[in-house]
């Protein structure tokens, strides 16, 4: 999968690569306006993480561009700028998705992942790890053969982990991926922790293995060790 | 006191006070006048009075019939001094009515006796001739003096018009408007420097007041992308396996910091822009509906803090507000009810003909309630709250000028948000 990174602070752009190289990702980085036009009229690229402000241009243009050349990439916006009008732009012009600054890094990994399922797996619906399945047409998740029944909340937070398998989660970021800024911080992680702990059991219960790992003070990891 | 009143009062004032001295040195000096004439023909009478004695040798009564004018006191001597002219009050002749006149005495020898001479001349005539200049001229200053007043009352007002004018403008002058005031030119030479004065001031306050404002959301901006910096850096750190505990911990607590940080950057930039007047559009806003659509939000946190929330719809409250704010508004005012209650409390939430109330349960307040409408100012200044939740719910109100109370009793504290005249519809 290859992605084009079009942000023009370094260290950024640097985290991002790093990031999204560790979960396989090809990622090409443009620093300026100009130099993101020449490689998106040179090469085809998966999905597109865009930043709206650039030296020498807006990001709003690229998209258009990428739309006008009918490529099939699927765009994420990334912006400091919460304004809603951006928002709107944004989607108007057929971007996907809109994240503002400062945000997680496995928020963008699992926005960027969701994006390609949407794009790419025509025919198959369904994303699994190990012995747990989720479709996520019909939102049903399987152990197994044994279907379980997850509430919204576990089903997103099941979803988040897959997404960002082997990546130390903060509950920050987890929080924020379930609740948006809805909910104030210290009351948001003592429901996270129940929703994680319900989500373990019915997992176990299915006969799946011990996937969520706690880390002491940050928050939990999804994997296999 | 107005401008206009205050100098009319003046002017009134003045006027009649001139009028007065105007007037009684004018009586004087008629009065005056009149007695020089009178005494200027007692004089002559004397002096007819003297040649007619010398001539004839002696004083015949009947020479002057008219009135009892010239009489004669034989005296013995000339010892007295004797006034040569006053004021005397005599007997009329035919009706008895004391009438006013003017006495001239001196001593005379007549046919060798000698005798106190009076001549008297009646001062009635000369008295009414005072009395007629005297309310004619009265009359005519009292005209004189309305009309001088009307006058004076319908040139200030004219002159003063354009004072009225700048005054009314600057008065209306808003500052958020972001526009100067525009007060044109005037011939008079002061009220044109005092316009171009305030047109130059409004235009400085105005420019200071954006760049204020902009630099506030400039900053807030450039604050953003550091921050996703640091964060983007230590959430690799994170990742890093080879960390110590201890490192861990202190990366933990970075990570948090800048989040807060973060936190509290976008809700000033929040404050800002709604200070700005970027949220102006407005749409009609179902506020029952929209409570609702939170509670299901907050619920998990409901339970988890075991709140028992009930909500009276007295009716359906449709309200004109920019959608975005509504629902920040309504988050602040759940996200402060929940944090601030006790464990096991209450949320009640009342939405009525004009206005929704939200109560909740909690400890009892120490400060003055409308102190926490302020930025940063927090019940418990170490608490992990941002303390800027309340100051964006006052913020948000101001701009649809909805009136919001905040009322603490014992431990139930009230927050009641009364909406504007007309913008609601019942059920």
């Amino acid at each position: 999968m290859k992605i084009l990174l079009i942000e023009d602070e370094r260290v950024l752009a640097e985290s991002i690569t790093s990031h999204l190289s560790k979960e396989g990702f090809i990622v090409e980085v443009a620093f300026s306006y100009n130099a993101a036009v020449e490689k998106v009229n040179l090469y085809a690229y998966d999905c597109v993480v865009v930043d709206i402000n650039l030296p020498d241009g807006t990001g709003f243009d690229i998209v258009e561009m990428l739309k006008k050349i009918k490529a099939s990439s699927g765009i994420i916006i990334i912006s400091a700028r919460d304004a809603l009008e951006d928002r709107i732009r944004s989607l108007e012009i057929g971007s996907d998705d809109y994240l503002t600054k400062p945000f997680h890094l496995s928020e963008l990994n699992a926005r960027v992942k969701a994006i390609l399922r949407r794009r790419h797996f025509g025919g198959n619906n369904e994303i699994s790890y190990n012995e747990i399945r989720v479709n996520y047409n019909t939102r049903r998740v399987f152990v197994g053969d044994r279907e379980i029944f997850l509430s919204r909340k576990e089903y997103d937070l099941l979803l988040y982990f897959m997404s960002n398998v082997d990546i130390a989660l903060t509950k920050a970021s987890m929080a924020e991926h379930l609740w948006g800024d809805n909910m104030d911080s210290a009351d948001s992680f003592d429901i996270l922790y129940s929703h994680i702990k319900n989500l373990r059991r019915k997992l176990t219960d299915a006969g799946s293995n011990e996937y969520i790992h706690s880390i002491y003070g940050i928050g939990y990891k999804f994997g296999s060790h | 006191m107005k401008l206009l009143g205050r100098t009319n009062l003046y002017y009134i004032t003045f006027s009649l006070l001139t009028y007065i001295v105007i007037a009684g040195s004018f009586y004087v000096l008629v009065e005056r006048m009149i007695y020089q004439e009178v005494e200027e023909r007692l004089r002559v009478e004397r002096r007819d009075f003297e040649t007619y004695v010398r001539v004839h040798g002696v004083w015949e009564e009947s020479c002057y019939f008219v009135e009892d004018k010239i009489s004669l006191v034989s005296v013995s001597d000339t010892l007295d001094v004797l006034p040569a002219f006053k004021d005397t009050l005599l007997d009329n002749r035919y009706n008895r009515q004391l009438i006013p006149f003017r006495e001239h005495t001196f001593y005379s020898a007549v046919n060798g006796g000698l005798y106190k001479v009076s001549i008297r001349k009646s001062l009635i005539e000369s008295r009414s001739l005072l009395q007629s200049i005297t309310i004619t001229m009265l009359i005519t200053l009292s005209i004189g003096l309305v009309l001088l007043y009307l006058f004076q009352r319908r040139f200030s007002k004219i002159l003063w018009r354009p004072f009225y004018q700048t005054l009314a403008k600057a008065k209306a002058f808003d500052v958020s408007d972001g526009s100067a005031l525009e007060l044109g030119t005037e011939p008079i030479f002061e009220f044109n420097e005092l316009n171009s004065e305030l047109e130059k001031m409004t235009a400085k306050i105005s420019r200071d007041y954006k760049n204020l404002k902009e630099f506030t959301e400039n900053a807030s901006h450039e604050i953003q992308t550091p921050l996703a910096m640091i964060n983007s850096r230590v959430e690799e750190l994170i990742q890093d396996r080879d960390v110590a505990p201890l490192q861990m911990a202190w990366i933990q607590d970075i990570h948090e910091s800048t989040l807060r940080l973060s936190r509290l950057n976008q809700a000033l930039l929040l404050l800002a822009k709604i200070e700005n007047g970027q949220f102006y559009e407005r749409e009609s806003v179902d506020i029952n509906a929209l409570i609702k659509n939170k509670l299901v939000s907050f619920e998990e946190i409901f339970n988890l803090k075991g709140i028992n929330v009930t909500l009276e719809e007295r009716v359906t409250l449709i309200s004109q507000m920019n959608a975005v704010l509504a629902d920040v508004l309504f988050t602040n005012l759940l996200n402060n009810a929940v944090k601030h209650n006790v464990s096991k409390g209450n949320i009640a939430i009342t939405v009525d003909t004009d206005r929704f109330v939200i109560e909740n349960t909690g400890d009892e307040l120490k400060i003055d309630p409308q102190l926490l409408f302020e930025r940063f100012r927090k019940v418990k200044q170490s608490s992990n709250s941002l303390g800027l939740g309340l100051a964006i719910v006052k913020k948000i109100c101001d701009v649809h000028k909805f009136h919001i109370a905040y009322t603490a009793s014992a431990n139930v504290h009230t927050i009641s948000i009364t909406l504007l005249q007309g913008s609601t519809k019942d059920q």
